[in-house]
């Protein structure tokens, strides 16, 4: 039984304004570790502030577990106060007037708990997240992570069936970043809490979720594991969005007289002609190969030739850039190039590695099968 | 619906796919109808008056169109109607509607006695006043922000104080130096020596003037020398690198960026000075110099209720328009983005030769605008007869002495049970009031930030904005026309110092609910949001996350109204009667009487709180008076 259920949710914030979060139908699992992923105003941050109750919808339902906390048809709304759940803010929202402990300690005394029961799971949480020896101070006095800890550990300390996550770990610095990542994995693990996190960062969301969520402008895009968002993309603005440097996008169906579309077009229209109405084609950067004397053309593969035009080290890696007649190609490699600038090269691409998508940018079925038939095709 | 606005956005959206069914997501949208308005509209009624917030938004609401708005209407209304007393020379029934007053005010005989002539005093009293103080307050802004003056942070404390005393301390000091032979009681210094000022010199437009300017230069120091010091040198360098000499860059660079900042705290001067009017009164009328403001109080004393709101009514009409003025203003200089976070000012122009002189500019502007006068004002309640500085002329007992040789006041103002009378009243009457306003604009604020009705937050927003645009002298006449007669089950509050706290309350609302409102903004829906999420209802949110938090300015938002309060005249001067005495009014009635050394004493321990107060605050709040500009 999911934990969570959006159902037919739309947030509008104006008679005029367009729809912040639009008709979105979303499943979260029990003990999943759902990321909603999107660029900055693609309405992540809405939905989530929706499930917890401090944003009202304009249209839909929302359940909890068994419980229907939120409908606009039957009139239903469960204020936060009562849907126990937990969120940190991106901000973190601690209380400067009190002490990381009485911060802590808030959601325990507002459930009348015993004193001693309290301190017990106070100082749990306090120890897990490495924050007891500032128990008495005030969070002005905590560096950003520290007072991230906090705000982790007032969640937690209540113990919620569902903690919400807003873009917790942005105001951090890298290396904290990294080690704040683990250590959410770990909570997740521990404590075993559904976890709803949103995040514009692919990274985070690849190295945290089970499942992400895409969306864009208030629209969801996909839904899936985190290999499926980047393997299978469900349209173009996934394939877009997920992806450093990102995908590179042949446009098709534009009639463009450049080199590469013309022979893209004339690749497709030679091997697999039962692909109806191709939009554009995406290859990732690490699918392009150089031909070498190590590294021939394979027979089926979609392949062209172009000048170096740069060459960035990007440290154990490179990126090229290829120019050919106006198009810019993209590729990474792990291996030391061995070209130079101006240099002309032979290039190659495995068809199961091209994304195909229509004319509207979705993903092609139908070349999927074709162009990889050894995976099933649901 | 939904679903045609669903494909709408879609097709609009540049970046967005069309909503097509994706991996994982259910199947069953289509089949669910779009909520009806009908049940839309429950589900937001429902949220609405969940929480108390909607409920004290509007009794909140309620009570600022009584204390704000019905006595603004009232009183235009009474413009337009024939008045008690007047019926008989109207020849019409009382409360019929007629023109005679808005004649009487513009067109009539005594029209330009009433209106044209204290309109035209106004404005050159106005006008030459921002002149003066746009030369003074900007030269002193410079040389503060931007060179390298000696004791630039002395005077950037020293400079203000104009501004933390009452004006009319001002006018008084200036009384007491050249008041001559035209008017009886005490000489002035320069008549017991022997110099007979001119009247012109002694009275009337030009004291008036000079003293406004002095008093509102730092106005233009804050403002204009705040824009100065925020203003980004990377634009400045720019121009210097493309080969721009400094003159060119003041000219072409600086000057057109600072004039929006400069030309909003020019209207905010002629605001203020539109509804000045100890200065005027103490200064204008031995020759008989009016402006609006004091026709207005001739009208009220006199009881002509129609010309008098007729009158208020002007003035309200010409604040209204400057603050349109400067609202349009403050807009086009938000297009230009001058502030920049990384290059703020602060490297300063070398002065050279010019170093000394500057510094002895600043250091006559302080002495001519704060030291003369105060000194002046405390020796004349030490000396028995003016300008003469003999050992045995200097007496404490205008202070503390008694059985003085006088008609009434027979005693030295300290031990005058009419002073702290006075005193016990200010600090009753203001310290109420403050304390009530500055709990409601913090309720303001919490109701503005937080309703989910938007039309109550933007009622709100601007009921208690309203007062702003009426020069206090005019508010206070409204209160008079509203509340002198009792209405419905409200009886006559005239006389009453309830009356004087409800128009300082709704007096003092712009203040308080803008630093109500800002507060809360500032402090944002979070940290209340993260005590929702923890499971604090709306009781123990406010007792335990926002009072507590909002404790620093609810401080303020009570101290700075009640410094205000406590120099504030034109209010007081309509609404008070003599039992309601503040000390404000009580040393005004001590200057009618011409108890001159009783009268200066009282204006300075008036200066003495306002400055104390101030820097108290500024303690207490560690801002800088910028901030509580307009109070």
């Amino acid at each position: 039984m999911p934990k969570i259920n959006l159902r037919g949710v739309e947030k509008n914030y104006g008679a005029n304004a367009a729809n912040a979060v639009a008709n979105l139908d979303l499943e979260i699992g029990d003990g999943e570790f759902m990321c909603l992923l999107g660029p900055s105003g693609c309405g992540k941050t809405t939905t989530l502030r929706m499930i917890a109750g401090l944003e009202h919808l304009t249209d839909g339902e929302i359940q909890v577990g068994s419980r229907v906390v939120d409908s606009v048809t039957a009139g239903v709304f469960v204020p936060p106060e009562k849907r126990e759940m937990g969120l940190v803010f991106q901000s973190y929202a601690l209380w400067p007037h009190l002490t990381i402990e009485r911060n802590t300690d808030f959601g325990l005394r507002l459930r009348n708990l015993p004193k001693a029961e309290r301190e017990e799971r106070v100082g749990k949480v306090m120890k897990t997240l490495g924050i007891e020896e500032y128990r008495h101070r005030y969070p002005s006095q905590l560096s950003g992570g520290q007072q991230q800890r906090v705000a982790l550990a007032r969640m937690l300390a209540v113990n919620p069936e569902v903690l919400l996550l807003d873009e917790p770990l942005s105001n951090l610095d890298a290396a904290l970043r990294l080690e704040m990542r683990a250590e959410l994995k770990r909570l997740h693990r521990e404590f075993k809490t559904t976890i709803v996190f949103v995040t514009h960062d692919q990274w985070e969301a690849m190295t945290l979720a089970t499942t992400i969520a895409v969306m864009s402008a208030g629209m969801l895009q996909q839904v899936g594991t985190p290999n499926d968002i980047y393997d299978r993309p469900a349209n173009r603005f996934v394939a877009q969005f997920v992806g450093n440097p990102p995908i590179n996008i042949l446009e098709l169906a534009a009639g463009s007289p450049a080199d590469l579309v013309v022979r893209a077009r004339s690749y497709f229209q030679q091997r697999y002609a039962q692909i109806e109405d191709i939009g554009s084609v995406g290859i990732r950067p690490e699918a392009i190969r150089i031909v070498g004397p190590k590294t021939p053309v394979p027979e089926d593969a979609f392949a062209g030739s172009a000048e170096v035009s740069g060459i960035l080290p990007t440290g154990g890696s490179w990126i090229i850039e290829l120019s050919t007649a106006g198009e810019k190609l993209f590729l990474t490699t792990h291996q030391a190039p061995e070209i130079e600038v101006g240099a002309m090269v032979e290039f190659f691409v495995k068809p199961k590695t091209l994304h195909v998508f229509d004319g509207a940018g979705r993903r092609s079925k139908t070349a999927d099968r074709l162009l990889n038939p050894a995976v099933l095709h649901s | 619906m939904s679903g045609q606005l669903a494909a709408n956005s879609s097709g609009s959206s540049s970046a967005a796919c069309p909503p097509q069914l994706v991996e994982g997501g259910r199947q069953d949208a289509a089949d669910r109808a779009p909520a009806s308005a009908a049940q839309r509209f429950r589900y937001k009624l429902r949220i609405a008056l969940r929480e108390p917030t909607t409920a004290i938004g509007i009794l909140t609401a309620a009570l600022f169109a009584y204390l704000i708005v019905v006595p603004i209407i009232s009183m235009l209304s009474d413009a337009g109607r024939v008045q008690l007393g007047d019926e008989r020379r109207i020849r019409m029934e009382v409360g019929d509607f007629t023109w005679y007053y808005i004649e009487r005010v513009f067109t009539s005989r005594v029209a330009s006695s009433l209106f044209w002539e204290p309109l035209l005093n106004t404005l050159s009293v106005a006008f030459g006043a921002i002149i003066a103080a746009v030369v003074i307050g900007g030269l002193l802004a410079w040389l503060l922000a931007r060179t390298d003056m000696f004791g630039r942070r002395w005077f950037a404390t020293a400079l203000i104080v104009p501004y933390m005393l009452p004006a009319w301390t001002f006018a008084l000091a200036w009384t007491t130096l050249f008041k001559n032979r035209t008017v009886g009681g005490q000489e002035g210094w320069l008549e017991a020596l022997g110099l007979t000022p001119p009247d012109w010199l002694a009275y009337g437009r030009l004291p008036v003037t000079i003293i406004l300017a002095l008093h509102y230069s730092p106005f233009i120091i804050l403002l204009f020398g705040n824009a100065l010091r925020r203003f980004d040198s990377q634009l400045e360098d720019s121009a210097r690198i493309l080969g721009a000499g400094r003159l060119t860059v003041t000219r072409k660079i600086i000057l057109p960026l600072m004039l929006p900042s400069l030309l909003s705290a020019i209207v905010l001067i002629f605001a203020k000075c539109l509804g000045e009017f100890g200065v005027p009164y103490v200064l204008g009328l031995p020759v008989k110099f009016d402006v609006l403001a004091t026709s207005l109080y001739r009208s009220i004393s006199s009881r002509q209720t129609g010309v008098a709101a007729v009158l208020a009514g002007s003035i309200m009409l010409i604040g209204v328009m400057t603050i349109m003025i400067d609202a349009k203003l403050i807009k086009e200089a938000r297009r230009f983005v001058t502030v920049g976070s990384k290059g703020a000012m602060d490297r300063l122009n070398p002065l050279n030769n010019l170093r000394i002189p500057a510094t002895v500019f600043a250091a006559l502007i302080f002495v001519f605008s704060v030291a003369v006068p105060l000194s002046v004002l405390f020796l004349s309640t030490v000396m028995k007869i003016p300008a003469r500085f003999d050992a045995d002329n200097f007496t404490l007992d205008y202070w503390i002495g008694t059985d003085l040789n006088t008609v009434a006041l027979q005693t030295g103002i300290l031990l005058s049970p009419d002073l702290w009378n006075a005193a016990w009243n200010s600090l009753r009457i203001v310290g109420v009031a403050s304390i009530v306003s500055g709990l409601l604009g913090l309720l303001v604020g919490y109701v503005v930030a937080r309703t989910p009705v938007q039309p109550l937050a933007t009622f709100l927003r601007q009921v208690t904005f309203l007062p702003y645009l009426v020069p206090g002298i005019a508010f206070a006449t409204a209160y008079l026309s509203l509340f002198a007669v009792p209405r419905g089950p409200v009886p006559a509050l005239y006389g009453t110092t309830l009356i004087l706290m409800l128009a300082l309350i709704a007096d003092q609302m712009p203040y308080a609910s803008r630093a109500g409102i800002a507060a809360m903004m500032q402090l944002g829906k979070e940290p209340e949001e993260a005590a929702q999420i923890a499971g604090a209802g709306w009781s123990r949110r406010m007792i335990s996350i926002i009072i507590p938090i909002q404790k620093g300015s609810l401080v303020t938002g009570i101290l700075l109204p009640f410094i205000s309060g406590i120099k504030g005249l034109s209010l007081f001067v309509v609404l008070a009667v003599p039992s309601t005495d503040v000390l404000t009014t009580f040393s005004l009635r001590l200057v009618d009487y011409h108890y001159t050394q009783a009268a200066n004493a009282v204006v300075l321990i008036i200066a003495a709180i306002a400055y104390l107060g101030t820097l108290l605050g500024q303690k207490l709040t560690r801002t800088n008076l910028a901030q509580g500009l307009g109070n």
